[in-house]
């Protein structure tokens, strides 16, 4: 179906929600719900039915008389998602639809992408949180300055660009010992590639001796989508948030 | 091409939203019956000196505020389209099966309406409370109110498209309601006017309205008399439509606040 030369037969299809959220403010929740399921073509009955499933999904159902203006944040955000789904469409367009929420809201929406992807649906889902694609499973496509670098299933992102690590944080400077070969150094902190982290920190700690004694912390990194992407747009790692 | 269900949902979101802030709708018929009350006498010189030594000053203030007042429906218009912008809603609306058209419409529609009922209350309230007294055929006012209404609600749609923010609109439309009201002689009787105002008062859709209200209520005219002043009304409809048709941009965004 091409969208721009039959967008009446397209657009019922799809659930966007904006990443701004974009609720009517004066209209209670439910009057917000109805009118979009409405220009999408539902009737009465079935759009009701839809209210409440959807509703039930992201909590709202307490909130249908409320006006958007009356709303928190995280109930505005729910209500915002509710309106791109609220339809049944078969592509959802979601831009960053966590953004600001809390962490309640956050789950809600996760879980209700997932269910609608087992029931059929696409769903486009952009997020700089890498964290929610690892949880949600999906095939990814990393976007760095417009353009896709790299796109594939999680697990094989990872498998292939991810690499694990270990990270020394230490009371002042990064002792020499600690600069191995590869190792990046950003402050009091140093990242040391290592396939096999466990054995490099055993080998380190004899290496670095009595400087343990300035040693603050270690951890080891395994490989994530937060790895795969430092990898795929060639970010430093100075450059890159630190786990805390 | 125009859906007539998803028109009706328009339709019904529109008036639902109208109801949850009745207040600017209130102001098309609040403000006039307020002005008229006290202007009335002053008119009655102006009218008895233009030849119509019978008039009390109501056949001047009533349309006149009317007309006035109703240039509101420019700023309630715009702002219709701003606030999608400032909730968010319009790339959602966008993005929904509803077509340019039907927006337009859905939101034009309600306003023509608001537009057409503050006639018919100022013009009864005039009749009932300020003795106006109407010579020619009173029916003959509805297709002058209804092209009148159209005509304004079109305008706003073309401001709509002009301006890039929603203070813009709203200058225009506050400028636009004492400027067009003063030179298309809703203010005061075009009479008083001097000659260069009365000589460019016909550009304004005011001049049309009030040309047509004075043949009926002061020169006992009927269909007749309002023939011209709404053809002229539905003409400048068009070219404000095709204001709007060319500069209306659906993707531009707008800013509902600076």
């Amino acid at each position: 179906m091409d969208v721009v030369a039959d967008p009446q037969r397209a657009c019922p299809l799809i659930g966007y929600a904006p990443q701004e959220t974009g609720v009517y403010l004066p209209l209670t929740v439910r009057d917000n719900l109805r009118f979009f399921a409405g220009l999408a073509g539902l009737r009465r009955r079935a759009r009701d039915e839809r209210i409440d499933a959807v509703g039930a999904a992201l909590s709202l159902e307490g909130l249908f008389d409320r006006r958007g203006s009356e709303l928190s944040g995280g109930e505005r955000r729910r209500l915002h998602t509710a309106i791109a789904l609220v339809h049944r469409p078969r592509l959802v367009l979601l831009d960053e639809p966590t953004t600001g929420a809390d962490v309640r809201t956050r789950g809600q929406i996760l879980r209700l992408v997932q269910s609608l992807a087992e029931e059929g649906s696409a769903v486009v889902y952009s997020t700089h949180y890498l964290h929610e694609i690892e949880e949600l499973g999906a095939s990814v496509a990393f976007i760095d300055r417009g353009r896709i670098v790299a796109r594939g299933q999680t697990s094989d992102l990872v498998r292939q660009y991810g690499s694990s690590a270990l990270e020394l944080t230490f009371d002042g400077p990064v002792p020499p010992a600690a600069r191995l070969q590869g190792a990046t150094v950003d402050g009091c902190s140093v990242r040391i590639s290592a396939s096999d982290p466990a054995r490099t920190a055993a080998e380190l700690l004899s290496r670095l001796d009595a400087e343990t004694a300035g040693l603050r912390g270690i951890e080891v990194i395994r490989p994530t989508l937060e790895t795969v992407y430092l990898s795929v747009t060639g970010r430093r790692y100075e450059h890159a948030v630190v786990p805390q | 091409m125009i859906s007539s269900r998803r028109l009706g949902v328009i339709l019904a979101h529109e008036l639902r939203l109208a109801r949850r802030d009745p207040l600017p709708a209130m102001v098309l018929i609040v403000f006039p019956i307020i002005t008229m009350a006290f202007l009335k006498p002053a008119f009655r010189p102006a009218l008895v000196l233009a030849g119509h030594p019978h008039a009390n000053g109501a056949e001047q203030v009533v349309p006149g505020q009317a007309a006035l007042s109703a240039f509101f429906l420019v700023s309630l218009i715009a702002f219709g389209f701003f606030s999608e912008h400032f909730w968010g809603t319009w790339d959602r609306l966008r993005a929904s099966p509803a077509t340019s058209l039907e927006i337009v419409v859905g939101k034009a529609l309600p306003r023509v309406a608001i537009g057409v009922a503050q006639f018919l209350v100022i013009l009864t309230a005039g009749v009932v409370v300020f003795d106006l007294r109407v010579r020619g055929n009173v029916i003959a006012f509805a297709p002058l109110v209804v092209a009148f209404s159209i005509c304004l609600v079109m305008l706003g749609v073309a401001v709509t498209a002009v301006c890039r923010t929603a203070q813009q609109a709203n200058a225009f439309g506050v400028v636009g309601m004492v400027v067009f009201g003063a030179i298309g002689g809703a203010l005061v009787p075009l009479s008083v006017l001097p000659a260069w105002a009365r000589t460019i008062a016909p550009v304004t859709p005011t001049y049309w309205a009030m040309r047509g209200f004075r043949s009926v209520i002061l020169d006992a005219q009927g269909f007749g008399g309002i023939a011209l002043p709404t053809g002229v009304l539905l003409a400048m409809t068009l070219l404000f439509a095709a204001v709007a048709m060319r500069r209306l941009r659906f993707d531009e965004t707008k800013l509902g606040m600076t």
